[in-house]
C-alpha cells in the first residue's frame, strides 16, 4: 500500500480564520482526508511536540503554515516544521505578508505592553505585573515564549516554497493548492497560488468606470450609501482593488464593501501600500492648493488603510529582507 | 563623539532647475543629487527606498505652479508628498524629513544652498530612530 | 549654455502619420513652431547670455525659412488655430518670432555664405516676391543654378506693399539681401519676362531647363458697380491703393502729404486698412467705406483682421460699413464726392454678387479717393504664353503646380491664387520639389499628397491668459515707425513657456536637441500585469494612455504619437504594468542609494 502524503497544518500568530477556511471546504474535506494523512492540525486534533520532532527531515510532504511570526515559539515551530517538510506553504495574508497583526509594527513592544497590561481602560492590574520570559515556581523554572519587538512574515524567518494569500484564502484556491500537491503538478518554487492580475481584471464594476476618474471628495464606506454598480474609486471611496491580487471572487465587492487588500500586491509590486498611494493621489482633483490639502487631510489613517495586511513585508516596514516573491 | 552628518537625497526637475548649468560641474559640488526630467516621475517607492537605504531626508525640487512642461507633474508630486508625509509619520519618520519646493532656477545656483539648509534641519532632528 | 546644438544628430522627422500641433498644420510651410517655442522658453534671462541661444534658434528657423525675420512682423496664421485660443488666448507666436528676428536681423549681415555646390541645371524664376525667393532658395540648396528675373528694381514683390509701421524697411531689405548673398542667387533687375524680346521661349533657348512663374498680381482692380466700371476713375485725386503703397515704400510721398485733405478709402481688406492707416499718418482725415458689414458672425463680415480695425479706430479713422460706390463725381477735373448706396448682401451661392438698396444712398465728400478693392494678374501675358485653359483659368496641376500646357513651366504665388505671404512661400517650395522631380525624370506626384491631423490640447489644471497687446498710444503713432512693442527677453521666455506642446515628440525634439534628455523612451505596457483599472487613462494629460477591449479583457495601451514619455502613467500604475523602455532613471537612483 502506498503511503498517503503527510500534511501538517499549523498556526503561528494566527486567528484560526485560515483553519476555518479549510473547514469551509465542506464535503470536499472528506476527499482531502482520503488523499492525505494529516499529521498535525492543532485546531482539530491533539498533538505533542515530540511527535513532530521525532519525524525524519523531509518526512512531511507539505506544511501549511498560517499566521505571522511574533514570538519565539512561532519561530521555533516554523523552523521545526521547515526542517521536517519537503514543501512549506505560507497560508493566508499573515504568513505571506504579515497580515493585520503586522500593524503592530507601528508601535514598539513597550507601547504595546504598557497598553495591554496597564493603560487600557478595562485593565485591572494594580501591581503592574507584566509577563516575563522566565519565572521561578517551587524551585522550578517556568518559561514563556519571548514576545518579539517586530512582526515578521513567514519568509523572513524560513524558506517558503509557495504562497496562498487572502484573509482568509478562499476554499476553491485551497482545494486547487492541495490538489496540485497531491498530483505533483506544481508551479515553480516561490509562486503564489492565485491569479496574477490585480482585482480590477475580474471586478464587474470595472467596465462601467468613467474613462476619466476624478476624486473631488473622499468618502468613507460607512458614511455613504454606495451604489452597488459603480466603481468605488470613481465615487471617491478608497478601494484597494487596483493594487490587490485577484482570486478572492470579489466577495467583499459583491456585498458592496470596497476591497481591503487582503490578497496583497500583484506580482511585480514589492509594496502595495506606496504604489496604491501614487495611484490614489493621481486621481485627486481640486481647484486650489488648500482644497487639495483638505481632501488629503480627510483620509483617515492612510498608513493603517494602505498597509492593513502588508506592513511587515513593505519597504519601510520590513526588518529583514524577505525572499523574493515571484515576478 | 563623531559629529552627525545627515544624508540627504535631492531630486530636481530638469525643466525647472539647472538646465542652463554645466550639469557635471554642479554635480561635483552636490552629493546624492538626482536630476530627473519631471518631478512627477518620482514614485513613492523611490522616496521610501531612499529612507530604507539610509537617507535621513529627501528633498524634491519641482517647478512652480503653471510651469510644468508636462502640464501637471508638479501637482501630482505635491499630492503624493502630502499623503506620504502622513504615512511616514505613522512609521515614526518625521514629516519634515520629506520636503518639496516649487520654484524655477535655471542656473541651479540655489540648489547647494537649499540642500545645506535642509541638512541643518536634519541635524536638529538627528538620525531616524526606528527603521 | 545648452549642451548640444540643434544641428547634427537630432533632426526632426517629417510628420509621421501626419500628426502635428494645429499651429504647424495651419502654417503653410509647416514651420517647427513647437520646437522653437520650447527652445525660447529655455533661454537664460540675461540678454548677453541669451544671445548665443537666440542666434541658434534663428539659424534653425533660417534653414527652413530664410524670410522668417519678415514673418515675425507680418504673419501669425498659426495663432488662428492655436489650441490655447479657447482657453485663455492663443500663444503670441508671431511676437516670439519677432523677438528672435530683432536680434537675428543684425546678425544676418555677418551670416556666412552657404557656399553651395551648384552642379545641376539652370532654372529661371520669374518674379522676385516671397514665392519666387523661396523657390530660388530651395532650388539653390538642392544644387541648381537659379536666376531670378525681377521686373522692378528691387526684390520683394508684394512685401513692399506693407507699410513700415508694420514692417520696418530694414528688416525686409536685410532679409532679402542676405538671402541672395548667402545662397548665391543670380538676380536680373528690370527684366520683364513676357514683354518684348524676353519671352519664355527665349529663356529656354538660353539654357534654362525649367521656369517658375510667380509674378504676383500687380494690377489693381478697378472700381465696378453692378459689373460695370464706375466712371471717372481717372479724375485727379483718384488713385489705386497698391500704387499708393508702392509709392510710399519708395519714399516718394512727403510727410503730411494729405494734411487738410479728406481721404476716402474704398475696400474692406487688410490692404485697404494699410492704405487708410498710411493716409492717416500722412495727415489725412480718413474714412474707409466697404461693402462688408461689421457683424463678425455674418457671412458678409469685413475680411480685415480685428487688429487692423481696432488700430484704425484708435487712430481716428471712420469706417462706413455696408456701402458701395455707384458714382464718382468730380468738379473741374478733380475728385469731389461719391455716391454710396447701402449694400445689403455681398456674396451669395454664386459667389461675389453684391446687392444694393438704392433708396438708401448717401453722398460722401472727399478730396482723395483711394480704390483698394483687390488685385489681379496680368492675364494678357498669361494668355499669350498659352498658360490658360478654355475657361480662362490657369491650366495647372494643383498638387505639383506644373503647367498642363508646357511641362517645363511651374506657376505659384498670388498669380495662382491670392493668399498670404506664407502661401506664396509654400508654392515656391512645392514648385522647387516639382522642378527637381521633373528635371530628374522622377514621378511627379508620389508621396506628395499630405493631409495632417491636428493634435488636441493637453489637459491641465490651470490655463493662463495671453499677455496684453502692446501698442504705443494712438496719438503718438502719427509716423511710420513701428507702433507695436515687441517682447523683452523675459516676456518672450514667459510667453514661450505658455505653449502647451500639443504636437508629437517626433516632430519636436527640442529637449533632446539641447541636451536636457538623452533619449525619448517608449512606454511599454506589460499585458500580463495590466488589469484594465484605467488609472493611467485618468492620469494622462495627453490622452496617450487609452483603454482597449481585447477579446473579453480590458487593457491599457499607449498611443506613441501623443505620448510625451513623461512617466506619469508609470508612477500611477498600481500594478507596475508600465515601463519606460531604455530609461536610465532607475539605474541612476540605484547608484546613488548604493552609495548612501
Amino acid at each position: 500500500m502506498v503511503d498517503k502524503p503527510k500534511v501538517a497544518i499549523y498556526w503561528l500568530g494566527a486567528c484560526a480564520g485560515c483553519d476555518e477556511s479549510i473547514v469551509d471546504l465542506n464535503e470536499a474535506i472528506l476527499q482531502v482526508v482520503e488523499a492525505v494523512d494529516i499529521v498535525l492540525w492543532p485546531v482539530a486534533m491533539d498533538f505533542k511536540y515530540t511527535h513532530i520532532e521525532s519525524m525524519q527531515d523531509g518526512e512531511v510532504a507539505l506544511s501549511i503554515l498560517s499566521g505571522s511570526v511574533r514570538n519565539s515559539d512561532h519561530e521555533e515551530m516554523a523552523r521545526l516544521l521547515r526542517k521536517k517538510s519537503k514543501l512549506v506553504l505560507a497560508f493566508g495574508a499573515c504568513a505571506c505578508f504579515g497580515g493585520t497583526a503586522g500593524l503592530a509594527n507601528f508601535k514598539t513592544k513597550e507601547d504595546i505592553f504598557n497598553w495591554v497590561y496597564r493603560d487600557a481602560p478595562t485593565v485591572v492590574n494594580p501591581e503592574n505585573k507584566f509577563p516575563q520570559t522566565e519565572t521561578q515556581i517551587n524551585g522550578m523554572t517556568l518559561t514563556l515564549p519571548e514576545f518579539y519587538d517586530h512582526v515578521y512574515t513567514l519568509d523572513q524567518i524560513i524558506d517558503v516554497d509557495y504562497y496562498l494569500p487572502g484573509c482568509p484564502p478562499p476554499p476553491d484556491l485551497i482545494a486547487n493548492a492541495v490538489n496540485a500537491v497531491v498530483s505533483g503538478d506544481l508551479p515553480p518554487k516561490g509562486s503564489t497560488l492565485a491569479p496574477r492580475m490585480a482585482l480590477c481584471d475580474t471586478c464587474s464594476r470595472n467596465k462601467k468606470k468613467p474613462s476619466k476618474m476624478e476624486i473631488r471628495q473622499i468618502k468613507r464606506i460607512h458614511e455613504v450609501e454606495a451604489d452597488p454598480d459603480s466603481c468605488f474609486l470613481a465615487e471617491g471611496i478608497i478601494c484597494l482593488g487596483p493594487a490587490t491580487r485577484s482570486g478572492c471572487g470579489e466577495t467583499c465587492i459583491k456585498t458592496n464593501i470596497p476591497c481591503r487588500g487582503c490578497f496583497g500586491p500583484p506580482p511585480g509590486v514589492v509594496g502595495a501600500g506606496p504604489k496604491y498611494l501614487s495611484a490614489l493621489t493621481s486621481l485627486i482633483k481640486a481647484e486650489t492648493d488648500e482644497e487639495v490639502r483638505e481632501i488629503i487631510d480627510s483620509i483617515v489613517d492612510p498608513a493603517g488603510y494602505f498597509y492593513r495586511f502588508t506592513q511587515p513585508s513593505s519597504i519601510l516596514g520590513r526588518k529583514k529582507p524577505g525572499k523574493h516573491m515571484e515576478e | 563623539m563623531e559629529k552627525y552628518s545627515p544624508k540627504l537625497v535631492c531630486f530636481s526637475c530638469k525643466f525647472g532647475w539647472g538646465y542652463l548649468s554645466d550639469e557635471p560641474a554642479l554635480a561635483s559640488r552636490i552629493t546624492n543629487w538626482i536630476p530627473v526630467i519631471c518631478s512627477g516621475k518620482i514614485d513613492t517607492s523611490h522616496i521610501l527606498k531612499a529612507f530604507r537605504a539610509g537617507a535621513d531626508g529627501v528633498l524634491i525640487l519641482g517647478c512652480s505652479e503653471g510651469h510644468c512642461h508636462y502640464q501637471d507633474g508638479n501637482i501630482q508630486t505635491e499630492k503624493k508628498v502630502l499623503l506620504l508625509q502622513k504615512v511616514l509619520e505613522t512609521f515614526g519618520i518625521e514629516p519634515e524629513r520629506l520636503k518639496i519646493r516649487f520654484s524655477v532656477d535655471a542656473e541651479g545656483k540655489s540648489i547647494p544652498l537649499l540642500i545645506n539648509t535642509m541638512e541643518k534641519k536634519l541635524v536638529k532632528l538627528g538620525p531616524i530612530k526606528r527603521l | 549654455m545648452w549642451q548640444s546644438i540643434h544641428k547634427g544628430s537630432v533632426s526632426v522627422e517629417p510628420a509621421i502619420r501626419q500628426f502635428l500641433p494645429p499651429c504647424q498644420v495651419q502654417c503653410p510651410i509647416n514651420e517647427d513652431i513647437q520646437r522653437t517655442n520650447v527652445l525660447i522658453s529655455l533661454l537664460p534671462d540675461d540678454l548677453e547670455l541669451a544671445r548665443d541661444g537666440i542666434l541658434q534658434i534663428g539659424d534653425y528657423l533660417y534653414e527652413k525659412n530664410p524670410l522668417f525675420t519678415v514673418c515675425g512682423y507680418v504673419c501669425g496664421l498659426c495663432e488662428l488655430e492655436c489650441n490655447y485660443l479657447a482657453k485663455g488666448g492663443a500663444i503670441r507666436r508671431r511676437l516670439l518670432k519677432r523677438f528672435i528676428s530683432d536680434t537675428y536681423t543684425y546678425h544676418l549681415n555677418q551670416k556666412e555664405e552657404f557656399n553651395l555646390v551648384k552642379h545641376k541645371e539652370n532654372v529661371a524664376v520669374v518674379g522676385g516676391g516671397p514665392g519666387g525667393l523661396m523657390c530660388a532658395y530651395d532650388l539653390s540648396k538642392r544644387g541648381y543654378r537659379v536666376t531670378i528675373f525681377e521686373a522692378s528694381d528691387r526684390l520683394g514683390g508684394a512685401l513692399w506693399l506693407i507699410p513700415q509701421y508694420r514692417l520696418p524697411e530694414k528688416v525686409l531689405t536685410s532679409a532679402i539681401d542676405s538671402l541672395v548673398r548667402i545662397t548665391g542667387i543670380d538676380v536680373k533687375y528690370n527684366a520683364h519676362v513676357g514683354e518684348g524680346k524676353l519671352t519664355l521661349e527665349k529663356l529656354v533657348n538660353e539654357g534654362y531647363k525649367a521656369i517658375f512663374i510667380a509674378k504676383g498680381t500687380p494690377a489693381p482692380r478697378i472700381l465696378t458697380f453692378g459689373r460695370e466700371k464706375v466712371e471717372d476713375q481717372s479724375l485727379s485725386g483718384v488713385m489705386y491703393g497698391t500704387t499708393f503703397l508702392y509709392e510710399v515704400s519708395h519714399g516718394e510721398i512727403k510727410p503730411n502729404y494729405f494734411r487738410g485733405k479728406k481721404v476716402l478709402v474704398i475696400g474692406g481688406g487688410n490692404v485697404a486698412f494699410d492704405v487708410a492707416r498710411s493716409a492717416r499718418r500722412l495727415g489725412g482725415e480718413t474714412t474707409i467705406l466697404c461693402l462688408e458689414c461689421e457683424d463678425r458672425s455674418s457671412k458678409d463680415r469685413i475680411p480685415a483682421d480685428w487688429e487692423e480695425i481696432r488700430g484704425a479706430w484708435e487712430e481716428g479713422i471712420r469706417i462706413l460699413y455696408s456701402r458701395g460706390v455707384s458714382k464718382v463725381i468730380g468738379e473741374s477735373e478733380r475728385m469731389k464726392k461719391i455716391e454710396c448706396p447701402r449694400c445689403i448682401s455681398v456674396s451669395d451661392t454664386t459667389g461675389f454678387n453684391p446687392q444694393f438698396d438704392l433708396s438708401d444712398t448717401i453722398t460722401v465728400e472727399g478730396d482723395i479717393l483711394i480704390v483698394t478693392v483687390g488685385q489681379g494678374p496680368d492675364r494678357a501675358t498669361l494668355q499669350a504664353d498659352n498658360l490658360l485653359d478654355e475657361k480662362g483659368s490657369l491650366a495647372l496641376d494643383p498638387l505639383t503646380l506644373q503647367s498642363l500646357n508646357k511641362e517645363w513651366i511651374f506657376i505659384g504665388g498670388d498669380l495662382r491664387r491670392i493668399g498670404f505671404m506664407a502661401d506664396a512661400m509654400r508654392d515656391g517650395l512645392t514648385a522647387a520639389e516639382s522642378i527637381e522631380r521633373f528635371l530628374g525624370g522622377l514621378d511627379m506626384k508620389e508621396g506628395r499628397k499630405r493631409e495632417y491631423e491636428a493634435q488636441d490640447i493637453p489637459r491641465r489644471a490651470h490655463y493662463l491668459s495671453e499677455p496684453e497687446v502692446m501698442w504705443i498710444p494712438p496719438e503718438k503713432r502719427m509716423h511710420f515707425q513701428l507702433f507695436e512693442r515687441g517682447f523683452t527677453l523675459l516676456e518672450a521666455i514667459e510667453e514661450a513657456q505658455r505653449c502647451l506642446t500639443c504636437g508629437p515628440c517626433v516632430s519636436c525634439k527640442a529637449c533632446l536637441s539641447i541636451g536636457i534628455q538623452e533619449s525619448l523612451s517608449n512606454v511599454e505596457v506589460n499585458k500580463d500585469r495590466c488589469c484594465g483599472c484605467g488609472i493611467c487613462v485618468s492620469v494622462c494629460n495627453y490622452d496617450a494612455a487609452q483603454s482597449k477591449e481585447i477579446e473579453t479583457k480590458r487593457i491599457s495601451t499607449t498611443d506613441m504619437f501623443k505620448c510625451k514619455s513623461c512617466g506619469m502613467c508609470v508612477v500611477a500604475c498600481p500594478s507596475n504594468a508600465r515601463k519606460l523602455v531604455g530609461d536610465n532613471m532607475e539605474k541612476k537612483i540605484e547608484a546613488v542609494y548604493a552609495s548612501l
